[in-house]
């Protein structure tokens, strides 16, 4: 937040205009070609679950690719925080695929290497779900939880994991959770083959 | 070759088919002068009061039909509409339909019918806000001035009762829908528009709250003649409407909806703004907006509206509404000049949905036109053709483009009759 925020303080080193940006994303984000329709009206913002927890919902996000603010836009913690829940999609009076855009940014985001692609809460959610995913071919909520919360540190771990305790409790006794060995799906392996596959096919795309 | 008919057919009475009519006919051409509803008139009578000067609607209807009433070239029908037409420019076949209303020209409006009536309809000139008798003058500005009664009382001892309290014999309840064929030189396409269907904009819940309401319904609860006499109200439960919100673009300029401007609801919105603020001293007024469109002439009233400080714009079109705990609609979006999410309750919204071409899905224009990508009507359409269009058939017109249109019309039609 306080890198974001310093990003758009004016007079400060962090705040750059990169004029390219705007086609830059309109040519090489997925969505980006209909980012010029947007008018700015607050449908999706006004309309995002999560709109109150992103640094900026995504009509100013937008304004900011439009503006060139590369870094501020890369820094924030929007694309993270979607939800994918598309009501901003459907609501988008001018039919701008809010949700993709978001989506592509943050991918665009990680591969420039900018941190917040990793130490913002939910990049840290995501990479523990597809460590999950690879492993087991589904999420174990008792693992993954903890591999998430692992991401920030053993100490911050284990004091995040008690403090949820009773909460952990109640879905083992609902059987929500389950303790033992975890469950796997049979074709670990091939799911593993695909998820290759689908990484090479988006390299090959963004021509790297 | 000379055209074979030199009469003008004008299908629909709003202002802009009566302007047509009355031009054409005045200039010294047939007229024949087609509506669909009982009344000529067609949706300015239903408002209030019209921008920009805020004249009732009888100021500008009263001394059209003085127009119509003195000149003979116009033969109107009323409660009819085309069914097909064949031919080409100067030679047209035209087939009408009539529907029924049960009432002839010995009609005095004198109400002995309605007083005789004990069944209740939905009023079509309130958008159904309240009802009338199944025996009902359409408005006090119908023209003509005759009464009508509802098939669903034809056969029953209310219909018979109907017809024996008519001291005119003009009740007669044996009239069946007709069909007759005319032969004209030029059609004039007036048929106007209908409201968005405000139900279908989901997250707006027109259909969750009856103090959800259009700007429509608007105009009828501002209107001395309308369900509440003239008191803004809330629909659920009749209390003053004092903290009022007006959502702008609700349904137009959206590609789920209506992709145009529809051009006067941010008018309409702010001569709404004007009604609530005058009655009620104490009221507060939020106009939600993309962007508030008056230009020219009408600039000058949207910086009156502005200067109320009774009067508050918000831009932001709002993501939702939803009927809050208590009952009340809530406003829910992002203030776009903050960042600011905010949820509003009102005790009455109103969307300000656009005006769809009745063109576009109300019923299938009988020839070939031209139409744009929303179903109007292009003004003069095909090359030597003598179709044309007027009014908000044509485009997304207030009153005074409408009449304008209409004058255009008449002349191009009057130079397609006269080869
Ligand atoms: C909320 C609101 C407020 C408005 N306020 C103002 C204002 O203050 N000032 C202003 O200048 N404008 C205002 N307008 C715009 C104004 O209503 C239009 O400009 C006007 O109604 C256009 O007249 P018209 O004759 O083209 O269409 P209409 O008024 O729609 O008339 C069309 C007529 O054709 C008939 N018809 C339809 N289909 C057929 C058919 N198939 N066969 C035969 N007849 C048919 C209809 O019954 C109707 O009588 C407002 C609009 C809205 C939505
Ligand atoms: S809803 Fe669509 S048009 Fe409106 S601000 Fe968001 S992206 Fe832009
Ligand atoms: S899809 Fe994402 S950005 Fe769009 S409304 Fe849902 S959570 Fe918000």
């Amino acid at each position: 937040m306080t890198a974001n925020m310093a990003a758009t303080i004016p007079g400060q080193s962090a705040r750059k205009y990169d004029l390219g940006f705007a086609r830059w994303v309109y040519e090489n984000i997925e969505g980006g070609d209909k980012l010029s329709m947007c008018m700015q009206c607050g449908v999706c913002s006004g309309s995002c679950p999560l709109g109150t927890e992103m640094d900026y919902g995504p009509r100013k996000l937008f304004m900011m690719v439009r503006a060139g603010m590369k870094d501020a836009v890369l820094k924030a913690n929007t694309m993270y925080n979607c939800t994918s829940c598309y009501s901003c999609v459907v609501r988008c009076p001018r039919g701008v695929p809010v949700q993709y855009i978001l989506q592509d940014l943050g991918r665009a985001a990680a591969r420039m290497g900018y941190q917040e692609a990793k130490t913002t809460d939910n990049a840290r959610f995501a990479k523990a779900f597809i460590w999950s995913t690879r492993k087991f071919g589904r999420t174990d909520e008792r693992l993954f939880t903890f591999k998430y919360y692992l991401s920030f540190g053993l100490g911050e771990a284990i004091k995040k994991a008690m403090a949820n305790m009773s909460i952990a409790i109640k879905l083992v006794k609902t059987k929500r959770m389950h303790l033992g060995m975890p469950h796997r799906i049979k074709g670990t392996k091939d799911l593993n083959a695909i998820l290759a596959k689908a990484a090479e096919i988006e390299k090959r795309e963004q021509g790297i | 070759m000379a055209p074979n008919s030199q009469t003008i057919l004008v299908v629909g009475g709003g202002i802009a088919g009566i302007s047509a009519a009355i031009e054409a006919a005045e200039a010294g051409a047939d007229v024949v002068l087609l509506e669909r509803s009982p009344t000529l008139g067609g949706r300015v009578a239903g408002l209030n009061r019209y921008f920009p000067k805020l004249c009732h609607p009888t100021c500008g209807l009263e001394i059209n039909y003085q127009r119509i009433k003195k000149n003979k070239n116009i033969k109107l029908f009323t409660m009819a509409q085309v069914a097909t037409v064949e031919g080409q420019a100067g030679n047209y076949k035209v087939t009408v339909k009539t529907t029924p209303r049960h009432v002839n020209a010995k009609c005095t409006a004198c109400g002995a019918c309605s007083e005789a009536a004990t069944s209740e309809i939905p009023n079509p000139f309130n958008y159904g806000l309240d009802t009338v008798k199944a025996a009902y003058l359409p408005h006090e500005m119908a023209f003509p001035m005759r009464y009508v009664i509802d098939g669903s009382v034809v056969g029953t001892p209310e219909g018979d009762a109907i017809k024996s309290s008519c001291k005119y014999d003009a009740v007669d309840l044996e009239e069946k829908e007709k069909t007759f064929d005319l032969t004209v030189g030029a059609i004039i396409w007036a048929t106007g528009w209908k409201p968005y269907d405000a139900a279908r904009i989901e997250p707006y819940s027109y259909s969750e709250s009856p103090d959800i309401i259009t700007n429509v319904e608007m105009e009828r609860l501002a209107a001395h003649n309308g369900p509440t006499k003239g008191q803004i109200v809330r629909p659920s439960d009749g209390e003053p409407a004092r903290k009022v919100a007006l959502i702008q673009c609700a349904g137009s300029r959206d590609t789920n909806h209506l992709p145009y401007c529809s051009a006067i609801c941010c008018l309409g919105s702010l001569k709404h703004a004007a009604f609530v603020r005058q009655q009620y001293d104490d009221s507060q007024v939020d106009i939600y907006y993309i962007d508030i469109r008056a230009h020219d002439k009408l600039e000058a009233f949207y910086q009156k509206v502005k200067a109320d400080s009774g009067i508050h714009f918000i831009k932001s079109k709002p993501g939702s509404i939803v009927v809050g705990e208590d009952g009340r609609p809530t406003v829910c979006g992002e203030d776009t000049l903050g960042r600011d999410i905010y949820a509003n309750a009102y005790d009455i919204v109103v969307l300000a949905t656009g005006m769809e071409p009745c063109s576009a899905r109300e019923y299938r224009v009988p020839v070939e036109v031209e139409m744009d990508d929303y179903g109007f009507i292009v003004p003069k359409t095909g090359n030597g053709s003598g179709i044309f269009s007027a009014g908000v058939a044509q485009g997304p017109n207030d009153v005074s483009t409408s009449v304008q249109t209409a004058t255009a019309a008449a002349l191009r039609a009057i130079q397609a009759v006269r080869g």
